[in-house]
């Protein structure tokens, strides 16, 4: 996290600086946990202490930030917006990249994330990896090959990449195939295989000593994929996710970067219901997405002062459609969309600052206002429900937060607030009999809703030495119009399974609270123990629990090396979920505890670094499943996994 | 990146099922002592159900000198049984239009069985003019555009013909029927054939038409819809009320009619519960449709 990349006039090596330039620092994480080196995107997401998960199946989890749904998020992969296909959240973003062409993931809580665009939970933003210039010739590759014996997994994940002083090429390749795992008693959870392949491709060019042009792109098939936890599977999901982006670095003055990206990407997924006999009905439900884009950032410095502006533009295009068969396949088949081929138009302009008051103490503030605009093509599905509704809608998105921290000797605290609004969803907005397996009720949306708008507290207390670190993170969230689904007495249900239909609408208001504590200890000089404990705890207007939120939480870990062997033992669970909402069709999931364990050993065939690594998984094969589970699927039961990794 | 499957194409989609028809052309002609009776229905063509008929008589004389027109609609059987079906039977000039707007309700289709006729007379300088004319009544393809016959528990005969839309959207829709009723001849027939006493419908008055629209595929498990609004009459006859169609396919319109004075005439209630893998109840009056 170097800021003074710029002792500048001597140094005339751009391919450094390329690489050195974080303005602001941001704590980012390795795509990699401790426990296991070839993990999932999910898996490492899962990792982070503020990001829980839906899970629908062993695939496509769906992330969770400060215990709010996707939606109140912003998810992007390097800033660039992208939607998912699927009306029931089959595919979230983090389903269309790889482990091996990310360098980090960037999480962002609250209004602190509005750099990318409006949000009230915060921002996930996947860095995708990114060779820096070299001014010698540079190979550099990984080749990972892997075996998970529950659900007889086995991947191969590779990548490439090449530097030079002018030009710079990137490349990964992987395959993934799952078949259905186990649960804890020892039963197949039925369609629960997946197929997953990905490539990316990324190219630069340095057009001067301080510029530099650079396109990417990423293509992602997964096939076969079931959800245990849904009606229906997923037959196919194809992504394309394009990017051309120019840099300029300068040397003197404000401004220090300056990178603009144009985009464009193409989201397609397709259901498919006819493994399931039990679904008298056959439906096509495709769903495409496609989105185009800009984002610009500059990096500003002088002094004691840093900023990033930040200027977003996209337009997206969701489509979804769903079409019934009768039982008389000769017959008329029966249409609607889901999503009447729904534009969304965002515009934002954000700013983070930060300025640095004294040697120990610092401000960072900032704010976005955004501009959200939706039109809705086939207005008279929205009409049904909502008649005379506007076909278009324009509504105005401002954020504001500000933060103090402080650091006196070994301690460091930090308070903050923040305010800001965001639009609906898609789905909120215009959705369309949008059926819901967990609550097994038919969503429709209102194109009428209010903005969210979200007021946030969050404050920081943390102790740091060489053996000993603690910290504790809370935040306090009190968002009005809280978007939910009630319960409509009107309309009856269209989807086959299905009980009744629910109306997107705003609650007054509803208030989150999450808390996190961690803890490290080094008790010997390789012997490493670290905790963590999440609490939250969530209310809507009338005082009622809100669904989804994680009851209290640990994880524990020791790290042990010794000479090239390195050994890991973690312990996780969540006790049990006292404050669940049957109102929103949860019911109470008892608690669990989850043990893993692994061991690496890591040596060099000629210039080629080797890890091996053999672990387990649910060691005591725990049948349990977490408060997030759809429809209380089972999760994976023992796992022994190994994984073989070289590099160069 | 070309899509795997591709998007329907939702406007082609529904013009595949529904064929919409604008425009009024002769669908029937009569030459008679220099006059030329021209009887417009849309697309030229009589259907089972209801026809908006526009007829134009012209010749050596301006149509304010032609007064009593009448129309007459008989389908005689296999057994020289006649009957009518409701129609306008005094056609009163449109000035504005330029032609004598009238109706009929076919229903039945013209068969080796069964002919229609059409009986017209019309007076001009005081000289009465009786013509009438073979025609064929072809089955209406839109389902849209539906009737049903039936016995009241009245002991009345009445028809109900859907008018409006014709080609319904996913959305709230505006529907147009109209009721009509026998008049049964209080006396045997009498004069020269056809006397119109024995053929006389009229629309009823001040009915109610209770409206309950299902889907009846198993798989939409008794689906309906909300803001659904019950039919009454209007200035012009006609029985006006909404119904929601959320999705395009089947779907059953279940009635049930009440007299002026809220009497059940025809019609059941229908469950309302949501039966997945069963196939709707209908009510004993209901006319299914499709788009």
């Amino acid at each position: 996290m170097n800021a003074n990349a710029q002792n500048t006039q001597a140094q005339k090596d751009t391919t450094k600086m390329l690489e050195e330039i974080k303005v602001i620092a941001i704590a980012k994480k390795k795509i990699q946990t401790e426990m296991k080196m070839a993990v999932t995107v999910d898996e490492f997401l899962a990792s982070s202490d503020n990001i829980s998960f839906i899970k629908r199946g062993a695939y496509a989890w769906e992330p969770l930030l400060n215990n709010m749904s996707s939606e109140r998020s912003t998810i992007t992969i390097d800033g660039m917006h992208v939607f998912g296909a699927c009306t029931d959240k089959m595919d979230p973003i983090t389903s269309y990249v790889e482990s091996n062409n990310l360098s980090a993931v960037d999480i962002k809580s609250g209004q602190e994330g509005s750099l990318h665009g409006a949000t009230v939970a915060g921002s996930i933003d996947l860095k995708r990896k990114s060779t820096p210039f070299s001014p010698e010739k540079k190979y550099n590759g990984a080749y990972q090959t892997g075996f998970e014996f529950n659900n007889k997994q086995f991947f191969n994940l590779g990548n490439l990449s090449y530097a030079s002083d002018k030009f710079v090429a990137d490349g990964s390749i992987s395959f993934r195939k799952a078949g259905n795992y186990y649960d804890g008693n020892n039963n197949e959870v039925n369609h629960s295989q997946y197929n997953k392949f990905n490539t990316s491709v990324g190219l630069a060019y340095k057009t001067s000593p301080f510029s530099a042009v650079r396109v990417d792109a990423i293509f992602d098939k997964a096939k076969n994929v079931g959800f245990p936890a849904l009606p229906m599977d997923m037959w196919l999901s194809r992504a394309i996710i394009t990017s051309a982006s120019y840099k300029q670095l300068f040397q003197h003055g404000l401004i220090r970067v300056w990178d603009t990206k144009v985009y464009y990407n193409a989201v397609e997924h397709y259901m498919d219901d006819t493994h399931r006999p039990e679904n008298l009905v056959h439906m096509d439900m495709p769903g495409w997405s496609t989105t185009y884009g800009l984002v610009s950032r500059a990096n500003l410095k002088r002094g004691d002062y840093s900023a990033e502006i930040q200027l977003n533009a996209y337009h997206n295009l969701s489509i979804a459609e769903m079409r019934m068969y009768p039982q008389d396949r000769s017959k008329r088949t029966m249409f609607a969309y889901s999503w009447p081929w729904v534009t969304t138009r965002f515009t934002s302009l954000a700013m983070n600052n930060s300025w640095d008051i004294s040697e120990n103490s610092r401000v960072n503030f900032g704010g976005s206002l955004g501009y959200n605009y939706n039109r809705s093509k086939y207005v008279e599905f929205n009409w049904i429900f909502h008649p005379g509704t506007q076909q278009e809608k324009s509504r105005i998105l401002p954020g504001l937060h500000a933060n103090y921290q402080l650091t006196v000797n070994q301690f460091n605290f930090s308070a903050g607030g923040g305010y800001g609004h965001r639009a609906p969803s898609v789905s909120e907005g215009y959705g369309y009999y949008i059926y819901n397996s967990f609550d097994r009720y038919d969503y429709i949306g209102n194109p009428d809703l209010k903005n969210e708008i979200s007021y946030e507290a969050n404050a920081s207390a943390g102790f740091k030495n060489e053996k000993i670190g603690i910290e504790a993170k809370v935040n306090y969230f009190y968002i009005q119009n809280y978007i939910i689904g009630r319960i409509l007495s009107l309309g009856s249900p269209m989807n086959y399974q299905s009980v009744g239909v629910k109306g997107y609408t705003s609650l007054d208001h509803a208030r989150l609270f999450n808390m996190a504590l961690n803890a490290n200890y080094n008790i010997l000089q390789h012997l490493h123990w670290k905790g963590t404990l999440t609490y939250a705890r969530a209310t809507d207007d009338k005082g009622g629990n809100l669904p989804f939120i994680r009851p209290l939480s640990y994880q524990t870990s020791l790290h042990f090396m010794y000479k090239k062997i390195g050994f890991q033992t973690s312990l996780n669970g969540d006790l049990t979920q006292i404050n669940y909402s049957p109102e929103y069709g949860e019911d109470q999931t008892p608690a669990y505890m989850i043990w893993n364990i692994s061991a690496d050993y890591s040596f060099h065939i000629k210039n080629c670094k080797t890890v091996l690594q053999v672990g387990a998984e649910n060691l005591l094969n725990e049948y349990y499943s977490t408060y997030a589970d759809w429809g209380n699927i089972p999760r994976i039961g023992r796992n022994i996994f190994t994984s073989l990794k070289f590099s160069f | 990146m070309s899509c795997t499957k591709e998007k329907t194409d939702y406007e082609a989609e529904i013009n595949t099922v529904v064929t919409e028809h604008y425009e009024f052309k002769e669908a029937a002609a009569i030459n008679s002592n220099g006059y030329h009776i021209s009887i417009e229905a849309l697309n030229g063509t009589f259907y089972k159900g209801y026809n908006e008929i526009r007829l134009k008589i012209s010749g050596d004389h301006t149509n304010e000198d032609v007064s009593a027109v009448t129309f007459l609609p008989i389908m005689t059987g296999a057994d020289d049984s006649r009957i009518s079906c409701p129609h306008r039977y005094d056609m009163v000039y449109n000035a504005d239009a330029g032609y004598f707007p009238g109706y009929a309700v076919f229903t039945s289709e013209s068969s080796a069985n069964e002919t229609w006729e059409l009986y017209i007379s019309f007076t001009i300088n005081n000289q009465i003019h009786s013509v009438k004319q073979t025609i064929t009544v072809q089955e209406q393809p839109n389902k849209n555009l539906n009737m049903t016959a039936f016995t009241g528990k009245d002991g009345e005969q009445y028809i109900i013909a859907l008018v409006s839309p014709q080609k319904p959207k996913v959305a709230e829709n505006e529907l147009i029927a109209g009721i009509y009723k026998f008049n049964q001849p209080a006396s045997p027939p009498s004069g020269s054939f056809p006397d119109p006493s024995q053929f006389s419908y009229t629309a009823v008055s001040n009915y109610t038409l209770q409206l309950d629209p299902r889907m009846p595929e198993p798989s939409m498990g008794n689906h309906s819809s909300t803001n659904n609004k019950d039919l009454t009459q209007q200035s012009d006859g006609l029985y006006y009320g909404v119904v929601n169609y959320t999705m395009t396919g089947n779907w059953t319109l279940n009635f049930i009619m009440l007299n002026q004075n809220g009497k059940i005439l025809k019609g059941t209630e229908v469950p309302t519960d949501f039966t997945p893998g069963v196939e709707g109840v209908k009510s004993e009056l209901y006319i299914d449709i499709l788009f």
